[in-house]
C-alpha cells in the first residue's frame, strides 16, 4: 500500500470493487472516483455499538477486497469504533460528541436499541439512546448494520426484556428524519457493507427494497440462487442434518430470505451455509428470530409439512 | 484525599465495560468493573424450541460463538443421550481451535498492542518496507491535516511510556496490520466447515452438517500452515519483545489467585482424555471439581432476583448496585478463568504437556511460575497454549475420515435436563438447559467474563479483575494507561459476560 492510491491502483481496486457490487463493468471510473473520494478523508465514519454482539465488526474485519488495513488507512476516516479505537474514556465521548455536534458524518450503528429500558446500554454514563439520537440527527446518513440494528434481531426477540427495536423504528419514534440504510445479516457480510459504503460516497442513496435494503445484495432470495435449486425441483428433499438434497422440509428459510449469500459466499469465498448442508435461517431476514413459535429448525416436526 | 478516576467507555475490549478506580496518592484502593449493556438472552431463549439454542447462543457474542454454539449442543446431546460422531468430534476441536488462534491474535495485536506499540514511531522510520512507507506518509498527511481526529482511530490515546526501542515497536506495528489477515484466515480455516463465521451454520446436536472431503481436509492443512508460521515467527516474537521492554508488568495485575477451567479438546495422543482437562485450584491447592459448589450472586448486580442460580430478573435502577454482570462464586470464593488457568491448573495437576512448554518458556526466561501471575503473563499464556493447541490441531485434520458421516441423526426428548461445560478462548464456559413440553424451559449462561469481569459478591468481595487492579499504581490520572494493560490483559467480553 502507498501513501495515496494512483489512479491506476484506483482502477484495480474499483474493477474488484465492481465485480463485488454486482455492478456492471461501465461503472468502473465511477466507482474508483468514489474510492478516491473516500481516501481523500471525506467520509467520516462514526461506529456506535448498542445492543450488539460485535458479530458484525468482526465480520468486517474479514473484508477482502479491501482489505481492513486498507478500509481504516485509505477508505474511511473511522472517527470512532469501540472496539478498535486507541482512545478510551472522556477522549471517546469528546469524539463522539464532537463529530455529531460538527455533522456531515455517516453514523454507522451496530446493534438494536434498548427503547424500553435506556439503561440497558450505557457509554460515558449516557444512554445509548440520546448519543445515536444525537449523531444521527446532524448525519448525512444512517447505516444500520446487523440484522439487530436493521429490524430488532435476537436482543428483540419476543420475550425479551429491554423493549429492543430496530435502529430505524426508534429514530421514527424520536422524530429524526435522516435516512437509515439497512444492512442486515447476522453477521453483515462485508461486502454489503463496503458496497454500500463506497456506493453512498459516489452516487448517494443506492437504490433500496421496502425494508430499505441496498437492492444491489438483497435483491433475490437466496432460494433462487441455491445451490441446491436441481434438489428442490425434482422434489429430492434432506429428512435429516447432513443428508443430500434440499434443505426445505428441515426448516431452510431460502425462500423467504433476501439476500446474495449463495452466489457471494462467506469468509473470502470459503463456504456458505446451505452449501455446507445447513438450512438457512434466515439472519437477513425482516423477521429473524422475532418469534419464540417460528423455529429455526424442523426436526420431529414434520407433521407440519403434510407427511 | 482520594480520588476517582472513570474509564468509560473501556474500549478495544468486546463490548461495554466501565471502570472506575479510587485512587489514594497513585494507589489504587478500590476499583469497580461495570458491565454496561444487557440483552437478556435467558428470557429469549425460555419457551423456543431447543434447537434454536445454539443458534441463538451462538449470537451471544461475535468473538467467541463456536464456544457458545459447542457449549448448547453437548448440553443438548446430553438431554438427548447421543453422541456426536468422530468427525464431529474432530471437526469441534479443529474449529475451537481455530477461533482459539483467531481471538488471542486479535486480542494481543488489535485490542492490547495500541496500549504498547506507539504508532507515531512510524514518522521516523526510514527503512525500505512499501507497506511502512505508506503508513508513514499517511500519519504524516493526517496529523498535517486540518482534521479534528487526525489518524483516527488510532489517535487519540492515553499519553504515557509506549515501546522505546525503534526496531520492536516498527515490527509490532508491521504484524499489527500483518495479524489482520492472519485474524481472517483463521475465520476461514473455521468456515471451511462452519459454513461461514461469525456465526457457524453448520453445529448441531450429533455432529455436523457439513461432510468432510479430502479438499476440505487439504484446504484445512494449508491454512493451519500458515497461521503456524505467524505464531511461531511473529506473535512469541512480539510477546516476548514487550516483555523485555516493560518488566515491570511481570509483576503487576496479580489477580485472586484462585483457578477455575473445565474439560476442553480431545488430546489426539492420548485419546478420549480432555487435553485441557477441568481442576479448580484455591489459593494453589488444587481440588476436584463440584458444580453444585457454583452459585451466582447479585448484591451489587442490577437484578431483584435472589443470589443463587438460575433466575434474572433485570432492575436497571436497583440501590447500590454497579453491574449487569452476576458475581459468580465457587464454594464462595471469585475465580478467574482463561489462558492463565489452563495454565495453571495444568501445570499444579500434572499436565504434560503444559508443564513442558510452561519449563521452556521460564528456564529460556529466567522467570518464575508466580511471574505468570501478572499482566504480561496473562499474554504469556496464550502463546503457550496454542504452542500445543496447534500441534494437536495438525493431528485432528490428520484423523479425519472422509468415508465416515459427519453427523448421526437424534430424537428432541420432551423433557430433560443437559449440561454443556466447554472453554471458550476467554475461559470456562457453561450452559445449563432444562427442556419442557419439548421446549425450553429455563436456560442459563455462566460465561468466562462472567468470572472474571464480576463485580462485588454478596460478602463485598471484588471479582478478579477487580482485585488486579486494587493495590497497583496509576503515575497520572488523566492517562491511566497501566490500569487499561492490567484489565486489557485478561481479554474481557462483555456481551458474553452479561448476555
Amino acid at each position: 500500500m502507498t501513501t495515496k492510491f494512483t489512479r491506476r491502483q484506483f482502477i484495480e481496486l474499483s474493477s474488484k470493487m465492481t465485480v463485488l457490487m454486482g455492478l456492471s463493468t461501465n461503472a468502473i471510473p465511477d466507482i474508483a472516483q468514489a474510492l478516491e473520494n473516500l481516501a481523500t478523508g471525506r467520509v467520516k465514519v462514526l461506529w456506535l455499538q448498542a445492543q450488539s454482539c460485535s458479530g458484525c465488526s468482526i465480520s468486517l474485519l474479514d473484508s477482502e477486497h479491501p482489505n481492513p488495513a486498507e478500509l481504516l488507512t485509505q477508505y474511511m476516516s473511522l472517527l470512532f469504533h469501540h472496539t478498535i479505537s486507541a482512545a478510551s474514556g472522556d477522549r471517546c465521548m469528546d469524539i463522539v460528541e464532537k463529530t455529531s455536534k460538527a455533522g456531515g458524518h455517516i453514523l454507522v450503528v451496530e446493534g438494536s436499541i434498548p427503547a424500553g429500558m435506556p439503561e440497558a446500554c450505557m457509554m460515558g454514563h449516557k444512554p445509548m439512546t440520546e448519543l445515536v439520537s444525537e449523531a444521527a440527527k446532524t448525519a448525512s446518513h444512517v447505516i444500520a448494520i446487523g440484522t439487530c440494528a436493521a429490524f430488532g434481531g435476537i436482543p428483540g426477540a419476543e420475550g425479551n426484556p429491554t423493549g429492543a427495536i430496530s435502529v430505524a423504528t426508534f429514530l421514527k419514534q424520536q422524530k429524526i428524519s435522516t435516512t437509515v440504510i439497512n444492512i442486515p445479516g447476522c453477521p453483515t457480510h462485508p461486502d454489503w457493507f463496503v458496497g454500500s459504503l463506497t456506493y453512498l460516497a459516489k452516487y448517494g442513496l443506492p437504490p433500496l427494497d421496502k425494508h430499505s435494503r441496498p437492492l444491489m445484495f438483497f435483491k433475490r432470495t437466496i432460494h433462487e440462487n441455491c445451490p441446491r435449486f436441481y434438489d428442490y425441483e425434482r422434489e429430492n428433499f434432506a429428512k435429516s442434518f447432513s443428508e443430500e438434497g434440499c434443505l426445505f422440509k428441515i426448516g431452510c428459510l431460502g425462500v423467504i430470505t433476501y439476500a446474495d449469500c449463495t452466489i457471494r459466499d462467506r469468509n473470502g469465498g470459503t463456504n456458505n451455509c446451505i452449501k455446507a448442508g445447513a438450512p438457512c435461517v434466515g439472519c437477513s431476514s425482516e423477521i429473524f428470530a422475532l418469534k419464540k413459535s417460528f423455529l429455526f429448525y424442523r426436526k420431529n416436526e414434520s407433521k407440519y409439512l403434510g407427511e | 484525599m482520594s480520588k476517582k478516576i472513570s474509564i468509560d467507555p473501556f474500549t478495544r475490549i468486546e463490548g461495554h465495560l466501565a471502570v472506575s478506580l479510587e485512587v489514594e496518592g497513585n494507589r489504587v484502593k478500590d476499583a469497580k468493573c461495570s458491565g454496561e449493556m444487557f440483552r437478556g438472552f435467558e428470557q429469549i431463549l425460555k419457551g423456543r424450541s431447543p434447537l434454536d439454542a445454539q443458534q441463538i447462543t451462538q449470537r451471544i457474542c461475535g468473538v467467541c460463538p463456536v464456544s457458545q454454539g459447542i457449549a448448547s449442543v453437548l448440553a443438548q446431546e446430553q438431554a438427548y443421550g447421543i453422541q456426536p460422531t468422530e468427525n464431529g468430534k474432530l471437526i469441534r476441536d479443529i474449529m475451537l481451535a481455530s477461533n482459539y488462534i483467531q481471538s488471542h491474535v486479535t486480542h494481543f495485536y488489535h485490542l492490547s498492542a495500541l496500549d504498547f506499540v506507539d504508532i507515531t514511531g512510524i514518522l521516523n522510520y526510514s527503512g525500505k518496507d512499501k507497506f511502512l512507507q505508506g503508513i508513514k506518509a499517511w500519519v504524516q498527511q493526517e496529523i498535517n491535516s486540518n482534521s479534528l481526529f487526525p489518524a483516527a482511530p488510532f489517535l487519540p490515546r492515553y499519553e504515557g511510556r509506549y515501546i522505546q526501542d525503534p526496531e520492536v515497536n516498527i515490527t509490532a506495528l508491521r504484524n499489527y496490520f500483518t495479524a489482520l489477515d492472519i485474524r481472517a484466515l483463521a475465520h476461514q480455516l473455521i468456515a471451511i466447515f462452519a459454513g461461514k463465521m461469525p456465526h457457524m451454520a453448520t453445529v448441531v446436536p450429533g455432529g455436523l452438517t457439513e461432510k468432510v472431503t479430502n479438499k476440505k481436509i487439504a484446504q484445512c492443512r494449508s491454512k493451519l500452515d500458515q497461521l503456524k508460521t505467524f505464531l511461531q515467527k511473529e506473535y512469541t516474537g512480539d510477546v516476548l519483545a514487550v516483555a523485555g521492554e516493560f518488566p515491570e508488568l511481570l509483576s503487576t495485575g496479580r489477580g485472586c489467585n484462585n483457578y477455575l477451567t473445565f474439560d476442553v479438546f480431545n488430546d489426539s495422543i492420548n485419546g478420549g482424555a480432555p487435553l485441557f482437562a477441568e481442576g479448580v485450584l484455591i489459593d494453589g491447592e488444587s481440588q476436584k471439581l463440584d458444580l453444585n459448589l457454583i452459585t451466582e450472586e447479585v448484591k451489587y448486580s442490577k437484578y431483584t432476583s435472589d443470589s443463587g442460580f438460575s433466575k434474572t430478573t433485570p432492575e436497571p435502577n436497583k440501590h447500590g448496585a454497579y453491574s449487569w454482570i452476576k458475581a459468580p462464586r465457587y464454594n464462595g470464593h471469585p475465580m478467574e478463568v482463561g489462558p492463565l488457568a489452563r495454565i495453571m491448573v495444568g501445570y499444579t495437576n500434572g499436565n504434560k504437556q503444559v508443564q513442558a512448554v510452561t519449563d521452556t518458556f521460564l528456564n529460556k526466561t529466567g522467570l518464575d511460575l508466580h511471574n505468570l501471575d501478572s499482566c504480561l503473563g496473562r499474554h504469556v499464556a496464550r502463546i503457550l497454549e496454542l504452542q500445543i493447541l496447534v500441534e494437536h490441531c495438525e493431528r485432528w485434520i490428520d484423523m479425519l475420515d472422509p468415508r465416515q458421516p459427519s453427523a448421526i441423526d437424534f430424537h428432541i426428548t420432551s423433557s430433560a435436563e443437559g449440561i454443556g461445560l466447554t472453554e471458550a478462548p476467554r475461559g470456562a464456559l457453561g450452559h445449563w438447559m432444562e427442556i419442557r413440553n419439548s421446549k425450553i424451559s429455563t436456560y442459563e449462561c455462566i460465561v468466562p467474563t462472567t468470572w472474571n469481569c464480576s463485580p462485588k459478591d454478596d460478602n463485598g468481595v471484588p471479582g478478579p479483575v477487580e482485585q488486579s487492579l486494587i493495590g497497583t499504581s496509576v503515575a497520572d490520572a488523566k492517562n491511566p494507561l497501566e490500569a487499561a494493560r492490567i484489565v486489557r490483559a485478561f481479554d474481557p467480553c462483555l456481551a458474553c459476560a452479561v448476555h
